[in-house]
């Protein structure tokens, strides 16, 4: 089992129009098209949400950690549909499917294009405190970090005789006992040194602070804001008129 | 010590090469023979490709190009968990694999594939814990243990699976020496046993003293491959490396420095005591006569 996947929330430096973006601009993206995903529960609406991404991860130049991002969720996407399927519907399944893809693909250009130090910067200018700011960027920061102590979790207990692929879902939910405990303790403890270190380095020591970096809402940020926001805004009113619109919109399997 | 079985390697490792998905090329073009019996060292410095080297030896990397045979075998087909029960790597950090209640159910967790019954994991976990020491801690949780009690720990859960070959990572760092005393006992029982040893370190005094053959490697390939005196007494060699020459070499080089005569065929402490008596007892012989 490789957990390469979690590569693709990891951030790229790249020259693109989305990474010069401000980071709460992109921010703004992630939050509307979470929105959007869950405006809907029909399966054409969604995939027409879905597609639109499309332009956005070939402007980020993403499209290989965007794969990367979706095939990662292919354990989830069996468990959504095997759920929905039996309790509800397989049109249901599937629009909860790409529910899900929508909101993972708008987090994943979210982290793939903002800097963690950004993130702090721009958390900060929307007036969250500082040690809020800073902790939410450390975090993100340690995504790939847990992902390789992760694997090196796999590697070690896989080294003993365990068997990651086992039948029955009871089974492999017990499964996941020998890497979660190793894997939360050794989080927890980071977290501790982490704390030591940033204290022994004068951590919050003074209320007021100045920044290296600055970071500034240009035009071409607002701009691409209002395309967001209006592009929401056509959304929700096509969702408050659903049922006026065409009937292919609200197509679904015959089963 | 048994005798090393010259006739087929165990472990024979056949022009791998190994690029990770981020484009890294971790091994190239590697070839090894491992005897039945052998106690190997692998050094390098940190990025060298030693820990990528001995994960392909149970699977858990997969050669980009080349093969990897135990036993003749090629291993490419064969499961990690089929793979674990003939060799067993204990990695650096312990608390990567400690997770039970405590530390007996910690031993009884390795035995799970092997498909014994109750009253053999039993016995077999009784006797492990007597063998480690641990006897004293079976009901504590093995996240409540010592640093060296639970690398203690971490080995025992391995070497109870009895594999016949076992891969140590990085296992001195962080040890006090009555904790490498006791691994290196450790390692003379197994030796015993006839397994073959294999260890992953930068120290070079331990390898000095006590590792018959070392492997050193940079930039993913293997750089040298010889005796351990001749190998780690090499200036070129440990400069490229990143390693530092065993102490007895540096006192050779100083007093050399200092105007001693070159100084051949000293390459142990016990090399260097013989030496500096037989100096001494010619000054003091020198000085008698004067």
């Amino acid at each position: 089992m490789s957990l390469e996947f979690l590569n693709a929330f990891k951030f790229m430096r790249k020259k693109s129009f989305l990474h010069e973006l401000d980071p709460r601009a992109k921010l703004v993206t992630a939050l509307i098209y979470t929105i959007s995903g869950l405006l809907f529960t029909d399966i054409i609406p969604l995939l027409l949400i879905f597609l639109s991404l499309i332009p956005l991860v070939l402007i980020g130049k993403l499209m290989k950690q965007w794969i990367k991002s979706i095939s990662g969720l292919s354990f989830l996407i069996i468990f959504i549909i095997i759920l929905n399927t039996y309790f509800l519907s397989l049109s249901f399944a599937i629009a909860m499917v790409l529910r899900i893809c929508i909101m993972v693909s708008a987090f994943s250009i979210f982290f793939l294009t903002v800097d963690p130090n950004e993130l702090a910067l721009s958390l900060i200018s929307m007036k969250f405190p500082y040690e809020i700011a800073f902790s939410f960027s450390l975090a993100f920061r340690f995504v790939p970090t847990i992902a390789i102590e992760a694997q090196n979790i796999i590697d070690a207990q896989q080294s003993r005789g365990y068997e990651m692929q086992k039948r029955g879902i009871i089974n492999q939910i017990k499964n996941l006992f020998p890497l979660l405990i190793p894997l939360i303790i050794c989080s927890i403890k980071r977290a501790f040194n982490v704390a030591e270190a940033l204290e022994s380095r004068a951590f919050g020591s003074k209320k007021e602070r100045s920044y290296y970096f600055t970071i500034k809402y240009s035009f071409k940020d607002w701009a691409f804001t209002l395309y967001l926001i209006s592009y929401l805004i056509i959304l929700i009113i096509v969702r408050i008129q659903f049922n006026l619109m065409p009937e292919f919109l609200m197509w679904r399997l015959p089963v | 010590m048994r005798k090393i079985s010259k006739e087929l390697p165990l472990i024979l490792i056949k022009e791998v090469s190994y690029i990770y998905p981020n484009g890294t090329e971790a091994l190239r073009n590697i070839n090894l023979n491992v005897y039945k019996g052998e106690f190997i060292g692998i050094m390098g410095k940190n990025g060298a490709g030693k820990t990528t080297l001995i994960r392909t030896l149970n699977g858990l990397i997969r050669p980009s190009n080349g093969n990897v045979f135990l036993d003749g075998e090629n291993i490419s087909s064969k499961s990690i968990a089929t793979l674990s029960k003939d060799v067993g790597i204990i990695f650096q950090n312990p608390m990567h694999q400690l997770f039970a209640n405590s530390v007996e159910e910690e031993i009884k967790f390795s035995f799970k594939s092997l498909n014994l019954n109750k009253e053999e994991i039993q016995s077999k976990t009784i006797k492990i814990l007597k063998e480690f020491n641990l006897e004293k801690y079976r009901n504590r949780s093995p996240l409540n243990l010592s640093g060296g009690e639970s690398k203690k720990l971490a080995v025992a859960s391995i070497i109870c699976r009895d594999p016949r070959i076992l891969v140590f990572d990085e296992p001195t760092m962080g040890q006090d020496a009555r904790e490498i005393d006791f691994f290196l006992e450790l390692i003379r029982n197994e030796r015993m046993k006839g397994k073959t040893i294999i260890i992953v370190t930068h120290n070079v005094e331990f390898a000095f003293e006590h590792i018959p053959r070392t492997i050193l490697m940079a930039n993913g390939q293997i750089i040298a491959d010889g005796p351990t005196p001749q190998v780690l007494n090499s200036e070129l060699l440990v400069e490229r490396t990143s390693l530092v020459l065993p102490q007895t070499r540096q006192f050779c080089m100083s007093l050399e420095q200092a105007g001693f005569k070159r100084i051949n065929n000293v390459i142990t402490r016990r090399d260097m005591a013989e030496y500096l008596k037989t100096i001494l007892k010619k000054k003091i012989m020198n000085i008698e006569e004067e």
